[in-house]
């Protein structure tokens, strides 16, 4: 080696190393990260105690990560250096060509949680209908690398039949469009498409006539869901986001506050799902006084609901959508107090399998 | 601190590099003790008691065999009592639990089991300190006066927590003087980076391969093979990616320590592969164990004796479970056997075939070392050995993900890319060295950024 390359050699490594160092230090910190859709880790406060238990330096390793300069970028590098190699699954994410689909694996509480449906049932005279929704690894079960492992999910929602709620078909009803875009290609929830197809199957299980689809608008063209931010996998076009219902007349109340059925403020943030309704709250009151019938519903629910919610706002004057994560009360006792009609437990089979709250359903 | 964090490579390395090449000669063994030890203190700042101990114990004892150098029974005395010391404090933190609970299991008594983390390095630091009191006695070095040096030696962070294990007679002259130059600190970068990257980009991108193996509900005969191939893979580059690191930090630093690996997994024998793997620890045991106990100029028994001596203390050394006393057991087998029948019919055989036996053989060992609790590890070899479905689909997925890092392993398992590389140019190599240096910067600190996975084996022991 010549000592000319010798030099370069070592000024490119300190230099390398100090300068991330450096700029690390010199670079204000960031609170959010809106590609990862996570609160990043500030400082840690230094105490002699958090140092002697190793807490301290722990933290500061996490710190150090979170804060590192240009982190999005490494992040999307390492991505594409494990693509390369040949991988196709990132943090639990496939990479299924131009789509992401969530991995999905069984979970202890599968079985508890219909149990405590079937308990629902029991509980109360007013009809229960239950609708598990798929995850895209069931309905594009074809589209997954050949042979990776994925939770039977068609078995599962065999078994779910049997509860003794009225049982809403929407594993059928999206099966029947697997070919449309039923599904986001970068966030694991269902698109407004998909969500009509769920809508339908519940007037279909109540023996109803849906209302017609009508005609979509395009609201987002830049859409980065969630699969994008934790798989890592940043190459992707992004989604659009779609609208059916125009939702006038329709309005939305949650903890005293009224909106109308979208928050279109949320279509500038990194959440653009969250324009659906305003996303996770622990109760929304939709009402709509034109809407087809003039009736009560209660949806026990997840996120996925959210774009649901403007198909239901056309068939129930009145509609409570409850997230038991977020407002803890036995489900029999609400619907009793407030009268409801019909009770419709919906959620993804992802969620419900994992649930932790639904004892409440039970209670 | 781990050499492959953030932390180590952009605040820690580049700041005591910058301290110890600006301060004078004089005091640079006094800034590596200091700094060692924040080293050392980094994920358990108690246990920096247990490394200035173990400074005092040895610095002591050394001092003792000198004084007693004219009365050999008083000398060797004091080397007993160091190694006792030592192996008194290896007992107590590693395997004082695995004791407890099986002297409990076997004769009722009940003895305390008290679940201390296990101080990180202590199997490496406590048999560098044994070597420097034995040396001392057998004259294989002289005595160090100056406490701040012999701190140096025990604490000096590069092969402080992984070794490799660096008998004290090895460094003792660089100890007192060392050689510092360009030419020396840049190919310690150079094996630093080809270190950092073999742990980084390799071993920890097969490391899921096994973990996913071993987790598999219903595993299959290729599932095993394949996850114990990626388990042998990962162990290997994050071992010895560590002694690279280790070897590079040195020579940044103007130390010169002994290789620890030579492409193990190119072996054509059991016996070779064991010249090629951890030679520090197998030195170390010839040494310090065998060679006493007089090896192989003895009587046929006490030869088969030593064997199993030898290797049933690797096997230990490497953990307190009945796994890896088993694991050393089958090694002492194959040892044996080879020396008494074995290595004379091997002889006979075609070199593809004598390599395809050795790996099978470092395979399964791998298996007795992965695998902890003696009814797993029955249930896995039962199915490494067919029972069960042989294939399923899944495999054929863990085989596209992984066929391209398995075909660069194997290579990077052989010294074909190393050759070449001796091959090229001094053109060639002075243009391609900074530019694959800083290659590798950055693709490890991509990894290291979104560092999900990053663990090191060897910590354990």
């Amino acid at each position: 080696m010549t000592k000319t390359s010798q030099r370069v050699t070592a000024v490119l490594f300190c230099v390398f190393l100090a300068g991330f160092g450096l700029l690390h230090i010199v670079l204000p910190d960031r609170t959010f990260s809106p590609v990862e859709n996570r609160n990043l880790r500030q400082l840690p406060a230094f105490t002699w105690s958090a140092l002697a238990d190793g807490s301290y330096t722990a933290a500061l390793e996490t710190y150090l990560a979170d804060q590192f300069p240009l982190r999005d970028g490494w992040m999307g590098l390492k991505t594409r250096y494990e693509y390369l190699l040949g991988k196709r699954e990132f943090h639990g994410v496939y990479l299924c060509g131009d789509r992401l689909i969530s991995r999905l694996e069984d979970d202890s509480r599968s079985e508890e949680n219909l149990a405590c449906v079937r308990a629902l049932t029991g509980k109360t005279d007013i009809p229960v209908y239950l609708g598990l929704i798929p995850t895209a690894a069931e309905i594009w079960r074809d589209r997954l690398p050949e042979g990776v492992d994925s939770f039977d999910q068609a078995a599962y929602l065999k078994r779910a039949r049997e509860t003794g709620a009225v049982w809403t078909d929407i594993a059928g009803a999206l099966a029947a469009h697997g070919d449309e875009a039923v599904f986001y290609r970068t966030d694991h929830h269902w698109t407004s498409l998909g969500a009509y197809y769920g809508y339908a199957a519940l007037m279909e299980a109540m023996g109803e006539e849906p209302v017609p689809l009508g005609t979509a608008r395009r609201v987002s063209e830049d859409f980065f869901g969630t699969l994008y931010s934790s798989s890592g996998v940043h190459w992707l076009q992004p989604d659009s986001i779609e609208r059916y219902v125009d939702g006038a007349g329709v309005t939305v109340v949650s903890d005293g506050e009224t909106h109308g059925l979208y928050v279109d403020s949320f279509l500038a943030e990194k959440d653009q799902y969250a324009s659906f309704m305003g996303g996770n709250a622990p109760l929304y009151i939709m009402r709509n006084e034109s809407a087809a019938a003039n009736r009560k519903l209660l949806v026990v629910r997840d996120s996925y609901s959210d774009s649901l919610a403007p198909f239901l706002s056309q068939s129930f004057s009145e509609v409570h959508l409850l997230d038991l994560r977020y407002y803890r009360t036995p489900v029999a006792q609400y619907a009793e107090e407030n009268d409801v009609d019909m009770i419709f437990v919906c959620y993804s089979v992802e969620n419900f399998i994992k649930d932790t709250d639904a004892a409440l359903l039970a209670q | 601190m781990v050499f492959s964090s953030l932390p180590f490579l952009f605040f820690y390395l580049m700041a005591v590099l910058a301290v110890y090449k600006l301060s004078p000669l004089k005091i640079r063994n006094l800034i590596l003790l200091l700094v060692s030890l924040f080293f050392y203190g980094w994920g358990e700042p108690v246990y920096i008691f247990i490394m200035l101990l173990s400074i005092a114990v040895d610095y002591t004892h050394g001092r003792l065999v000198e004084r007693w150098r004219e009365n050999d029974r008083l000398a060797r005395r004091a080397v007993a009592s160091s190694v006792i010391c030592n192996l008194a404090i290896l007992f107590f933190f590693k395997y004082w639990d695995f004791f407890a609970v099986n002297i409990h299991a076997l004769t009722g008594i009940p003895l305390p089991v008290l679940g201390l983390p296990l101080p990180i390095g202590i199997s490496f630091y406590t048999f560098q300190t044994m070597s420097y009191t034995i040396d001392v006695y057998r004259r294989d070095a002289p005595v160090q006066k100056n406490v701040v040096t012999f701190g140096a030696y025990v604490t000096l962070f590069p092969q402080l927590i992984a070794g490799p294990i660096v008998q004290y007679k090895s460094v003792a002259e660089q100890l007192e003087g060392r050689r510092e130059d360009l030419e020396k600190f840049v190919s310690g970068i150079q094996r630093f980076t080809v270190g950092l990257a073999k742990k980084v980009l390799l071993a920890n991108a097969i490391g899921e391969l096994w973990d996913t193996s071993i987790a598999a509900q219903d595993l299959t005969v290729a599932g095993a093979w394949l996850g114990l191939l990626g388990f042998a893979f990962q162990l290997y580059f994050d071992f010895s990616g560590y002694s690279d690191m280790a070897i590079g930090l040195g020579r940044m630093l103007g130390f010169e320590f002994l290789e620890n690996f030579r492409y193990p997994y190119i072996s054509r024998s059991v016996v070779e592969f064991w010249r090629r793997w951890h030679i520090s620890l197998t030195t170390w045991f010839r040494e310090y164990v065998y060679f006493p106990l007089g090896g192989n100029r003895v009587s046929r028994i006490k030869w088969v004796r030593n064997i199993l001596a030898v290797w049933l203390l690797t096997g230990i050394w490497h953990g307190a479970g009945w796994n890896f006393l088993l694991w050393g057991l089958y090694y002492a087998l194959w040892m044996l056997a080879e020396r008494l029948f074995l290595g004379r019919w091997l002889e006979k055989l075609p070199g593809a075939l004598r390599h395809v036996y050795t790996m099978l053989v470092v395979l399964v060992g791998w298996a007795l070392f992965a695998v902890e609790g003696l009814d797993q590890l029955a249930a896995f070899l039962g199915t490494l050995f067919g029972g069960g479905q042989l294939w399923a689909a899944v495999d054929g997925y863990h085989l596209r993900s992984y066929l391209p890092l398995l075909a660069i392993l194997t290579a990077a398992s052989t010294p074909l890319m190393k050759n070449r590389w001796d091959r090229l140019g001094e053109r060639a190599r002075s243009v391609l060295t900074p530019v694959l240096v800083l290659a590798a910067l950055v693709l490890c600190t991509a990894s290291l950024v979104d560092a999900s996975y990053n663990p090191f084996l060897y910590f354990r022991f």
